[in-house]
């Protein structure tokens, strides 16, 4: 078996909104998500980055008791994201709890917001007899919590999938939901990534020198992925879900289709765990071309994994251009809002759809003057109006793990 | 939560029954958001009241009685449906236990 996949719904947790119009709008007039880290009490006051890419609007929750007990912040991302993202498809609940549908779903850790609550009572001074960890702590935080709260949720009785990889989290989640579908294991996947507010992931991006230290009294002109003073990552947090189905499943039941998942690749650079590596990421991209049935000429435009790191930008740079060439339009999405850590696979992916549909090649934000190192690719600097049919979006996770997602307008 | 929303003289372990079912009343509508259940309603079925509920009931019930359960105490609950078997269990408990 072997089915075309479509996107029929999406919805984003972004630190740049939570609805279309709203992240459409940030894109197009290069408003910046990012903003002053807040204080935790634990960690902030000795880390020397102090941005982050924030989810600073109030979300209206109204979910049950019986669903917020095993939820920790991250799940509460995951399931709003997933709520919205089946509505958006019009899926009924009689498919949804068929067995016909699964999750593929992910985070960086679970929630670490409840783990600090835990090793609180652990290693604090307080008599832990009657205040050990409650029943729920491990259901919250556990690293598959974002994906069997969704299931709870919404009844979903198919496969899970809890891809835990970091920056590839929820590219893999889609990569491995595409794969379900296109093989006849399931007929729709609701894919994709949360990840809640945590200082920790910027603690250890900052000890490795990785973090943005220069900007933290002008937060909105950082990340600079490309540029010649881009000085490192931004922490960010948010969701992402897409609902992935077999086109023939949404094409009879009238679904509106917003793009096709044509291909997936997913490698490791065997090596290192931290360095990026260019063999690694042309391996990948070149994968997701096969996968997809395209070639490099036919990629209009990139949704580069850029995190603003010395090294990364350019070694994903010249792999660009040792794999595309110049021809598509590269953008850095990351400069809008951050890393958005385990959901940037996913909100990448919606922004690229989005954007698809509108035409519209929005500009890395804060990409000034490009690092000749980095220049050999076609950097989008300014919003374009531009047609886009094929789309690439890459990510690339500590541990050596790479992904490609191909993607492709709907009714191209 | 829990111990902290006792009354001094409510602090006892030896609670009469009226007090323990209003202690219990103010957890269930605090903790697990359900006013006035009846006090022979199936919690499960009328209250979608679950096993995490209940080993969640358990760690409040310690915290009431200020004194932890064993485990065979605590399996002894597992047959529980209604909150006057809560009251039941409770009393019981207590009246194992010495006096403060």
């Amino acid at each position: 078996m072997n089915r075309r996949v479509v996107i029929t719904g999406c919805a984003a947790i972004t630190p740049i909104g939570n609805t279309r119009s709203e992240i459409v709008r940030h894109l197009t007039e290069g408003i910046s998500g990012v903003s002053a880290m807040r204080p935790d009490n634990l960690l902030t006051e000795h880390i020397h980055s102090k941005v982050f890419g924030s989810v600073d609007y109030a979300i209206d929750y109204d979910f049950k008791r019986q669903y917020r007990k095993t939820m920790g912040p991250v799940a509460y991302y995951a399931c709003q994201a997933a709520k919205e993202a089946i509505a958006d498809a019009g899926l009924e609940e009689n498919f949804v709890t068929s067995g016909r549908m699964g999750v593929a779903f992910g985070s960086t850790h679970g929630s670490p917001t409840v783990q600090r609550n835990i090793y609180r009572t652990f290693f604090g001074d307080s008599d832990a007899k009657l205040s050990s960890i409650g029943a729920v702590d491990y259901l919250k935080s556990m690293v598959h919590t974002t994906a069997v709260n969704i299931t709870k949720m919404f009844g979903i009785t198919g496969r899970v999938i809890s891809s835990s990889t970091a920056c590839t989290t929820s590219s893999q989640s889609i990569g491995y939901g595409f794969e379900a579908v296109k093989f006849g294991l399931q007929d729709a996947m609701l894919c994709g990534g949360a990840d809640e507010y945590d200082t920790t992931t910027v603690a250890v991006f900052d000890n490795l020198l990785a973090c943005s230290t220069d900007f933290n009294a002008t937060p909105h002109l950082t990340p600079r992925p490309f540029d010649v003073r881009r000085d490192g990552l931004v922490v960010g947090e948010g969701a992402g879900a897409v609902i992935l189905e077999d086109f023939e499943t949404a094409r009879k039941r009238g679904a509106r289709i917003l793009a096709e998942v044509l291909g997936f690749a997913c490698n490791n650079n065997g090596g290192d765990l931290i360095l990026p590596n260019m063999d690694g990421i042309e391996q990948t991209i070149r994968l997701g071309l096969d996968s997809a049935h395209v070639a490099a000429d036919d990629i209009d435009w990139v949704s580069a994994h850029a995190t603003a790191t010395k090294m990364g930008d350019v070694i994903e740079a010249q792999a660009m251009a040792r794999t595309y060439g110049a021809k598509p339009w590269v953008t850095a999405l990351k400069s809008y809002m951050g890393h958005t850590m385990g959901s940037c696979g996913a909100i990448e992916t919606i922004l690229s759809m989005y954007l698809m549909q509108d035409g519209l090649v929005p500009p890395t934000l804060n990409l000034e003057a490009v690092d000749k190192r980095c220049a050999m690719v076609r950097h989008a600097q300014h919003l374009i109006e531009h047609p886009i049919r094929t789309v690439a979006v890459q990510n690339f996770a500590f541990g050596g793990v790479n992904t490609c997602l191909i993607l492709r307008k709907a009714g191209s | 939560m829990g111990s902290d929303i006792l009354s001094e003289e409510e602090e006892s372990i030896h609670m009469t029954r009226s007090q323990i079912t209003t202690h219990l009343l103010r957890i269930f509508s605090e903790r697990f958001e359900i006013d006035d259940p009846g006090l022979d309603d199936d919690l499960r079925e009328v209250y979608e009241f679950d096993s995490i509920d209940a080993i969640e009931m358990l760690r409040e019930i310690e915290l009431m009685l200020d004194s932890e359960l064993t485990r065979d105490e605590k399996k002894q609950a597992m047959g529980i449906s209604t909150l006057n078997q809560i009251i039941d269990y409770i009393e019981a408990l207590a009246v194992a236990r010495p006096a403060n």
